[in-house]
């Protein structure tokens, strides 16, 4: 009888509230833990922060991380010792996945690692200059103003002459001002050549 | 071997960089040194154009590249195709060969061609030498089925992540990559903190356990060996029950009752212990059932009526 009334009680004053209160909560437990469990594909997907060059060749960075196997080949065959691999910095999904790091080794174009790739990450590309300009898109080349050299006054013209598409890529005006041009493939040599500290032309990586 | 080739590779690979760059001048003494090494090495099988001939074998057992041909794990391929839900032709064409060979042989990767193993055999003596010293070395049995249950996970957790988990959590694919960061790259990756946690696993825990227990390529290959051609028999006639067998088979299985199954991978440590040849390779498609203990033994043990006789005289 008493459980009866308190019970009734309890319906008076209070109608279901503490109800309508654990149903929110677990709602929101339940948007939470599939927020948490979806974020790190979410974040793999999405990183406006984080861009790194990946050979030339390769995939736009979604598809690249599910072709990649981690195998390693592509290092192993660059002539230049330019490829290397993350480890765990950026996350899981970028563990041992090959990118570049152009102001220390730039990219040569040789188009090697496309070829002995097995998995369909880094797409063989033929050495030429035709297929390079339309295939490849590692990234591109910018220009800091303040910084370059030719733009301040003082006659420079390194990354023009570094270029390996000169005049398709990158052009020079008076005083040897570089301009990037649309083509520009991001390979980096430009940025690995530049005289000034830092660098005053810079590859942005293309996400494609 | 396939260790000691996956250490060359990489030096070869470094001595291709020096001949690329055309500098022999410019190097210090021990690059060298590496060079005149790896000239003298190398010589008899070049032509004219090292640098590029020498790209002839590349990669690691986890995928490679011999003369044009690529081969690669069948866990690349199922790895990537959980991960993008499609499978570059290419790849299918470079697992192929393994594909077929397991289906007719089982196991015989995880016993012959994987670089881990010779780390984990070392493992299992020094595991004996602790045991010998007095320490204690675990010997759990875990259910053997734990590894497809790995498999499964990581073709999950492939498709989740949108990557190729596998390659991070396989011992060959991080020992050929590790190698190659040390000797060519210099440093070691992360994959090496996982290795070591499984050589401490195995120390620790159970006898070769990864392979045992955990290792997903092990099960993939256990699967598509399932009804594999080549088997280990034991020659019920011949065989005198000493257990040497059961004693050396390092994935812990029991040669001595006919227990080989998909798990055996034709190490042959068995046939080569075993005293009296009583175990050898035999093409069946099954497994012959447990066929009791060996005759030989029982000749040792209850001499027949002949041998009564002999011995009397």
């Amino acid at each position: 009888m008493q459980q009866e009334l308190k019970k009734s009680s309890c319906d008076t004053i209070a109608p279901s509230v503490e109800n309508t209160d654990r149903r929110n909560f677990l709602k929101e437990l339940i948007a939470g833990a599939i927020a948490l469990a979806v974020q790190p594909v979410h974040a793999a997907q999405n990183q406006p922060s984080i861009r790194f060059l990946r050979p030339p060749g390769s995939l736009p960075e979604k598809e690249f991380a599910s072709q990649c196997i981690h195998c390693g080949q592509c290092s192993a065959v660059c002539p230049n010792r330019c490829i290397r691999y993350f480890g765990l910095e950026n996350g899981f999904a970028s563990m041992d996945t090959p990118y570049i790091i152009p102001r220390e080794k730039a990219c040569i174009l040789c188009m090697k690692c496309g070829d002995i790739c097995p998995s369909g990450a880094i797409q063989p590309i033929k050495r030429a200059l035709e297929p390079i300009i339309s295939k490849v898109r590692m990234g591109k080349a910018v220009v800091d103003r303040q910084l370059c050299l030719s733009w301040q006054g003082k006659t420079c013209g390194v990354c023009y002459r570094a270029c390996p598409l000169a005049d398709v890529a990158i052009r020079v005006g008076l005083l040897e001002q570089p301009h990037v041009l649309d083509k520009c493939v991001g390979c980096g040599l430009c940025e690995r050549s530049c005289i000034q500290l830092p660098q005053a032309i810079r590859i942005i990586p293309d996400y494609g | 071997m396939v260790f000691a080739m996956l250490i060359l590779l990489p030096y070869i690979y470094v001595y291709q960089t020096f001949l690329e760059s055309h500098a022999y001048d410019l190097l210090a003494d021990s690059e060298k040194q590496l060079y005149d090494i790896m000239e003298a090495l190398t010589q008899p099988f070049v032509g004219s154009d090292p640098e590029n001939e020498l790209d002839a074998i590349k990669g690691t057992t986890w995928s490679g590249n011999f003369f044009g041909f690529m081969i690669s794990d069948p866990l690349a391929g199922l790895g990537q195709f959980a991960a993008g839900l499609s499978l570059h032709p290419p790849l299918l064409m470079a697992i192929l060969i393994p594909v077929l060979l397991t289906l007719l042989f089982g196991r015989f990767y995880c016993g012959w061609i994987c670089p881990a193993i010779f780390l984990y055999e070392l493992n299992t003596n020094i595991r004996m030498m602790l045991k010998r010293m007095g320490l204690r070395v675990g010997s759990k049995g875990i259910n053997l089925n734990l590894k497809y249950y790995v498999l499964a996970f990581g073709v999950l957790l492939s498709g989740f992540f949108g990557t190729v988990f596998f390659a991070s959590i396989y011992p060959p694919a991080i020992i050929g990559r590790e190698l190659f960061y040390a000797i060519a790259l210099g440093g070691f990756g992360s994959g090496l903190v996982f290795f070591i946690l499984t050589l401490l696993f195995d120390l620790l825990v159970a006898r070769r356990g990864f392979c045992r227990y955990l290792c997903p390529g092990g099960a993939l290959y256990s699967l598509l060996g399932r009804y594999r051609v080549l088997r280990i028999q034991r020659i019920v006639a011949e065989c005198n029950d000493c257990a040497k067998c059961n004693a050396v088979c390092e994935l812990g299985l029991d040669p001595l009752n006919d227990g080989f199954g998909q798990e055996c991978n034709n190490c042959t440590a068995c046939i080569a212990i075993c005293p009296t040849d009583a175990l050898e390779f035999k093409f069946q498609i099954k497994d012959v059932a447990a066929q009791g203990p060996g005759h030989l033994g029982k000749k040792y043990l209850y001499p027949s009526a002949e041998d009564q006789a002999a011995q009397v005289e």
